[in-house]
This record gives C-alpha cells, sequence and structure tokens, in this order.
C-alpha cells in the first residue's frame, strides 16, 4: 500500500508541476497598465537584409517603456502565414503586430483578427494609392502598408535601343534574341504564388480581372482575360519562352537573366542587386522598364508587405503608434537605404540620394502608380490555387485558353464561395 | 498491459494478494502512458472527425453532416480527389516493386561475407539517412532542365513540366531514397537464416538458383513481408517528394498533399478533415487486406520456420 501512496504524491506533483508550467505561459503577457500602452512583440518574416534590428532600436531608445521585441519567423511566406493563423485562432495576442503579405490583409480581417485602423494616420495621401488598396477590406484600413512591390521588365540594353511598351514591340524584339542564340523572355511559370502573379499581370494588361472590385463575384470569363492568357501561351508555343521556363521561379528566372541566356526578363526589383554587382556578366548592359502591356505600358501585379494590429493584442495603443512610427519617413529612409526595399511614400522615389543608389526607383514609381493588388478576398489561397492550375495548364498545351478561361472561372466561384 | 501481466504471474502460483497488489501497481503504471497516448493520438483523430462534419467559412460554422464527404467523394472535389487517389496508389505500387526488387539485391549482396563489406553496408544507407525533404531538393536540382541528369544524358526534357515526366522523377527519387531501407529489413531477416540448411543443401546437391528460391527466400519472407507492408502505409502517405519537386503540379499531388493543401493553405478544416479522414481509412483498408492476404501467412511462416529444413 506504500507503493500506491507515493506513486499518488508523484503522479500529484508531476500534474502540478505540468499546470505550473503551462499556466506560467501566459501570466508573463500581463504587464500592461491598462491603457494599451506597454511593450509589443513585432512578429516578421525572416530579415534578410538584416537591418530590421536598427529600425527597431531606433523605436526602443525613443520609447524605453513600450519596448518592442523582434520575433523573427521562417523565410517561407507559407509557414509565416500558418504561424500567424495558428497564434490568431488561439487568440493569444502574442504576436501584438504581425507582418503580413499584401494579399492576406483581406483573410485577416475577414476573420476578425485584425484591429482596424485610422486612415487618416496610415493611409493618407503621402501612401502609395495601390499599396492603400491593398490594406483596404469592405471600406476600412487593417494594416499599414510598409513595403511595396511591383513587377519590372529588365532587358538587355546592349543588345536594343529602347525597352518595348507593347507585347508586339516585345515580340518583334525577339528576332533579335533569336539572332543572339538566346532565349527571349523569362517569367515565373512554375505552378506556384509566382505563376498567379504573372498571369495576373498579363490578363490585367489585357484589360481583364479575376474577380470583381469587391471580390464577390467571378469576372474571369471575358475576352480581355482569354486575350491575356493567350499572350503568355503563344510566347511559350513559338518558343520566346524556352520550355524549361514551365518549372522557373523567382530565382531560376533571375538567373537565366543574370547568366545572359535571355534577353528579356520579368522579375521584382531586387535582382538589380546581383545584375550591377562587379562580377555580374550582364553589369553595364541592362536597364528596367515597366512592364509592356497589349496597347501601352502594362499593369504589375502588387507585392509588399502589410502590418497588421492583432485583435488579440493587449497593448493596441503601442502596436498601433509603432506601425505609424514604421511608415514615418525616419523609418522609411532606413527600409530604402539600408534595406534595399522600395518604399510605400510617394516622395521618396524622387529623392536624389536614393535615386542615385537605386537609379531604377522612378520607373518603379510609374510601375506602381498603376499596378493592381491580387485579387481581395478572405479566399485568397484558393482563389489563386484556381488561377495556377488553370493557366498552368494552358501554358504547357493541355487545354486551350478557352478551355482553361472557362474552367477557371468555375474553380473561382467555388474558391470564393 | 495489467491482464497479461496477471496472467504471467499466475504461472508462477503467487499468493493471491500479491497478484492484486502487482494488478494495482501496473494499472497505475500505465496510466501515464494512457494519458499521453490519448492526449497526442487519440484527442486529434477524434477532432479532426468531429471538424470534418462542420461546415467552413469565416465566424460560426454550421454543421453539415456528411457534405465534406460527399463533396470530396462525387461533388465538386470528387475530380481532384480520385486523381489524388489513383496517383498515390500508383506511386506506391511502382516504387514497392521497384525497392523490394532492388532492396533484395542490395540486401542479398550485403549479406556476403567479403573485404568491404561494412563500407558497402554503410554506404548504401546514405540515402535512407538523408532527410526525405533534403532528398527532394537535391533532386529537384539534378531533374531541372539544366540539372546533371539532361546533362549527363544529353536529354532536353523539361522532367518537372509535365505529366509523365514529374511521376517518373519523384519515382526515381522515392526508390533511390527508400530501397536502402528495404534492404536493411531484408538484411536483417537474411541474416537469421542458419549456415547449415544451406551447407546441407549443397551436399544435396542444389544449384545456386535452387538454394535462393528454395531456401533464402521462403525464409526470408517474413521479414520481406514486414519491409513490404510498412513501405505500403509510407508510400500511401507520401508527401514531401511531390510537394517539393512539382509542388503537387502535373498530376503529381497525393492524397496527403491535398489534405495539406485544404487543410493549412486553404484553411478549410471542415473539407481537410474529411480528406484526412478518407485518406486513413483507404491506407487502413489497404493495410488490413494486405494483412490478411499475406501477413497471417507471414506469422505462420515465421513460427514454422525451423521446419522449413525438413
Amino acid at each position: 500500500m506504500r507503493t500506491k501512496k507515493r506513486l499518488i504524491a508523484v503522479v500529484t506533483a508531476a500534474t502540478a508541476l505540468t499546470t505550473a508550467a503551462l499556466t506560467g505561459c501566459s501570466t508573463g503577457a500581463s504587464d500592461n497598465g491598462g491603457d494599451g500602452t506597454g511593450p509589443i512583440t513585432f512578429a516578421s518574416g525572416k530579415d534578410l537584409t538584416g537591418a530590421m534590428p536598427q529600425l527597431i532600436d531606433k523605436w526602443n531608445e525613443m520609447h524605453p517603456d513600450q519596448k518592442v521585441t523582434f520575433l523573427e519567423l521562417s523565410a517561407s511566406p507559407d509557414d509565416q502565414r500558418t504561424s500567424f493563423v495558428q497564434d490568431f485562432q488561439a487568440k493569444s495576442g502574442k504576436y501584438d503586430v504581425i507582418w503580413g503579405d499584401v494579399v492576406w490583409t483581406s483573410e485577416f480581417a475577414a476573420h476578425g483578427w485584425l484591429e482596424p485602423l485610422d486612415a487618416d494616420k496610415v493611409a493618407g495621401d503621402d501612401i502609395l494609392p495601390a499599396a492603400v488598396e491593398s490594406a483596404t477590406y469592405e471600406g476600412k484600413v487593417w494594416a499599414a502598408p510598409f513595403m511595396t512591390n511591383a513587377g519590372l521588365l529588365y532587358y538587355r540594353s546592349d543588345l536594343i535601343d529602347a525597352p518595348p511598351t507593347t507585347w508586339d514591340e516585345l515580340e518583334a524584339d525577339c528576332e533579335i534574341a533569336k539572332q543572339n542564340n538566346m532565349d527571349c523572355y523569362a517569367g515565373q511559370f512554375a505552378q506556384y504564388e509566382g505563376l498567379t502573379v504573372n498571369v495576373a499581370e498579363a490578363i490585367n494588361s489585357a484589360g481583364g480581372a479575376f474577380l470583381s472590385e469587391d471580390g464577390t463575384e467571378v469576372a474571369v470569363d471575358s475576352p480581355e482575360a482569354r486575350e491575356g492568357l493567350q499572350h503568355l501561351v503563344d510566347m511559350f508555343a513559338n518558343g520566346d519562352i524556352n520550355a524549361g521556363a514551365i518549372t522557373y521561379q523567382e530565382q531560376e528566372s533571375a538567373n537565366a537573366f543574370l547568366e545572359g541566356k535571355a534577353m528579356f526578363l520579368r522579375n521584382w526589383p531586387y535582382v538589380f542587386t546581383a545584375a550591377s554587382a562587379p562580377d555580374s556578366v550582364i553589369a553595364g548592359k541592362f536597364d528596367m522598364a515597366q512592364l509592356p502591356g497589349l496597347d501601352g505600358p502594362g499593369v504589375s501585379s502588387l507585392g509588399g508587405i502589410n502590418l497588421g494590429v492583432s485583435a488579440f493584442s493587449k497593448n493596441k495603443e503601442t502596436a498601433k503608434a509603432w506601425v505609424e512610427w514604421m511608415q514615418s519617413e525616419d523609418a522609411q529612409r532606413i527600409l530604402v537605404s539600408v534595406m534595399n526595399q522600395a518604399s510605400v511614400r510617394t516622395d521618396l522615389y524622387t529623392d536624389p540620394d536614393l535615386v542615385q543608389v537605386s537609379p531604377y526607383l522612378p520607373t518603379l514609381q510609374k510601375a506602381e502608380l498603376t499596378a493592381v493588388p491580387r485579387p481581395r478576398t478572405p479566399n485568397y489561397n484558393a482563389v489563386s490555387l484556381a488561377i495556377q492550375k488553370n493557366a498552368y495548364a494552358a501554358l504547357q498545351g493541355n487545354v486551350t485558353v478557352d478551355e482553361a478561361i472557362t474552367q477557371m472561372a468555375a474553380d473561382l466561384e467555388q474558391a470564393i464561395k | 498491459m495489467a491482464i497479461s501481466l496477471g496472467t504471467a504471474r499466475t504461472r508462477r502460483r503467487r499468493p493471491r494478494e500479491s497478484r492484486e497488489r502487482d494488478g494495482r501497481l501496473a494499472f497505475w503504471l500505465v496510466i501515464p502512458s494512457v494519458i499521453v497516448l490519448t492526449v497526442v493520438i487519440a484527442f486529434p483523430v477524434i477532432s479532426s472527425v468531429v471538424r470534418s462534419f462542420f461546415g467552413d467559412g469565416i465566424g460560426d460554422v454550421p454543421f453539415v453532416g456528411f457534405q465534406n464527404y460527399a463533396d470530396a467523394l462525387w461533388g465538386y472535389g470528387a475530380q481532384e480527389f480520385w486523381a489524388a487517389t489513383g496517383i498515390t496508389y500508383l506511386f506506391a505500387g511502382v516504387t514497392i516493386v521497384l525497392e523490394t526488387l532492388i532492396g533484395l539485391g542490395m540486401a542479398l549482396v550485403a549479406n556476403r561475407a567479403f573485404r568491404g563489406r561494412g563500407l558497402l553496408r554503410a554506404s548504401v544507407l546514405v540515402p535512407w539517412a538523408i532527410p526525405t525533404a533534403v532528398a527532394a531538393v537535391l533532386w529537384k536540382w539534378a531533374f531541372d532542365p539544366q540539372g546533371i541528369i539532361n546533362a549527363i544524358t544529353g536529354s532536353t526534357v523539361v522532367w518537372t513540366g509535365s505529366a509523365v515526366p514529374s511521376i517518373i522523377a519523384i519515382i526515381i527519387a522515392d526508390t533511390w531514397k527508400t530501397a536502402p531501407f528495404v534492404a536493411l529489413l531484408i538484411l536483417a531477416g537474411l541474416q537469421i537464416i542458419p549456415d547449415d540448411v544451406y551447407e546441407a543443401a549443397k551436399i544435396d546437391g542444389a544449384s545456386a538458383w535452387k538454394r535462393f528460391w528454395y531456401i533464402t527466400l521462403p525464409l526470408v519472407r517474413p521479414a520481406l513481408l514486414v519491409a513490404v507492408l510498412f513501405r505500403l502505409l509510407d508510400a500511401l502517405r507520401m508527401y514531401d517528394l511531390p510537394e517539393i519537386m512539382t509542388n503537387g503540379a502535373n498530376g503529381t499531388a497525393t492524397l496527403s498533399v491535398l489534405v495539406v493543401q485544404s487543410t493549412l493553405s486553404q484553411l478549410k478544416p471542415g473539407y481537410g478533415g474529411a480528406l484526412s479522414t478518407l485518406t486513413f481509412a483507404l491506407i487502413f483498408v489497404t493495410a488490413y487486406l494486405f494483412v490478411r492476404l499475406l501477413g497471417v501467412n507471414a506469422v505462420d511462416q515465421a513460427s514454422s520456420g525451423k521446419g522449413a529444413g525438413r
């Protein structure tokens, strides 16, 4: 009988310890004064530039009682999103501010996971309109645009005099690529998010759209959308896009251009750094322009990062003040000059100091002024998958453009249900 | 547990009181693992099944009964689901045959006594030791249009760009990765075959082929079937290779890829729960049939193994 008693004691002790450990987690975060200010945690994707601590230190020096803790998550956007969703579903409030891809804002807002923000403070006239649009859902602003991005056309300025502004001009220039034994055009065509971006650009440039403005109706079943997709399908069919490009993601396509194998490249501004490096084989031989379109400059897909305040945060006032500060000129200058990312502030694109470091800024601004966010819907991932699958089948030549668009419309209908 | 411990004690004719005490002790010793198993296995499985009877969407989710199952089996998702089921069984069937043949060959070689045998055994195991995700990335690079496979063979196939080449690429990667595992299990089976049965056969004048066919194969059969069963269970939940090599494109989305896409990426835990329950049921039935048709036999063979040299 003694054994039994001892066992019970052990089990009880173990249970008590476990309970203490579990509850211990939740008691740590409740040290706010009740006015919504206090220390906060900023959950961000992996900081590949290494400059984020610099931004955070600057804030922490100014606000010693409202310190920001930097929490670096995975480099993969999918994994980041999973972390955020799990935190929100648990209503833990562990992440006070989250760094979110522009396409997630609607989804997070629709679930009630984000705190609405003051449009005057985070979406004023000095912020790029397309970036503001990406942070808006059902008439309210749910996140502070922080970084932005738009697709650009890289071209070999040593081979052609002026960049093409239309698809016809692009195809005419492809003759020059053939004479030089190069691929003409590279982009992102593997079945993943990048394909959605590229197809969106083609379809938007031809005047089509996937969903209606408010994201509640399917709008892709149109002649314009067919014309846009047809452009990409044709380029695959006639070899202007190499057949191998069906496996390209960002880096593979950038490599084709960086190695001098492709004359044109559709990519984000980040390729500039590698292409202009002293040991690059194309340094000084390339330039960047707006994407070509059907009758004139095309429409870029908008990329970038919005900062959202968790609806479960205990220190919301500090969190809001911090995201506003991240948009300030001070913070955005560090973003452009140290982190080499594009600002959401319109005035920084013409700043002489910054343009000297990144000469593509004026071009990027032009692209961003006309850029279109990808479909804004709470079911973004299902929508994107429907786009990818059908566009991919068309690019492979397995289905006709007409069949692909018809099926895409049916799949989108299912996705937004 | 408690019962078996009790009966074991009975045989030794221990006093009744002592037996009872042991039984109680055993009960308390078993309780923690039962609790842990309940928390980590039963709870998630049951909650996923329960969740599958509810709809998906924002806010409160309605009870929908078997709607999610109907959607997957004959509704809107049917095409996708049956395509995924087909490709999963195709992968499982082809890779198991290849891996068993290659693994058996590797095991037979590794079982011979020769110089450098230890080195060979160790090197054979390297692919198995590499994490599947890492192996998938390596093979993805190898199968790149500009990758080493095309460079060596001089072909221009875009391996991960269309259906049949993608499927072949994934089968090659899986076979490379898992044949060593099969070899290891079969090798363990080979090593318990006593040398004297071979000697007896040799004296009787049996050829090498006859010795393999009438001695090695029947005696290694239990180990072989266990290896195949393990591979079957493993292959039916294949995820890493198609996810990384093709992102599920080109008709290579297996059931597991589909479950993850629905549950995590599209945030449809109800539909995803139905898919994972269906996947579980399929794997369970397949494994059950396998054990019923071959497995019971394997146990008989193992127990009467000593008699095989009669």
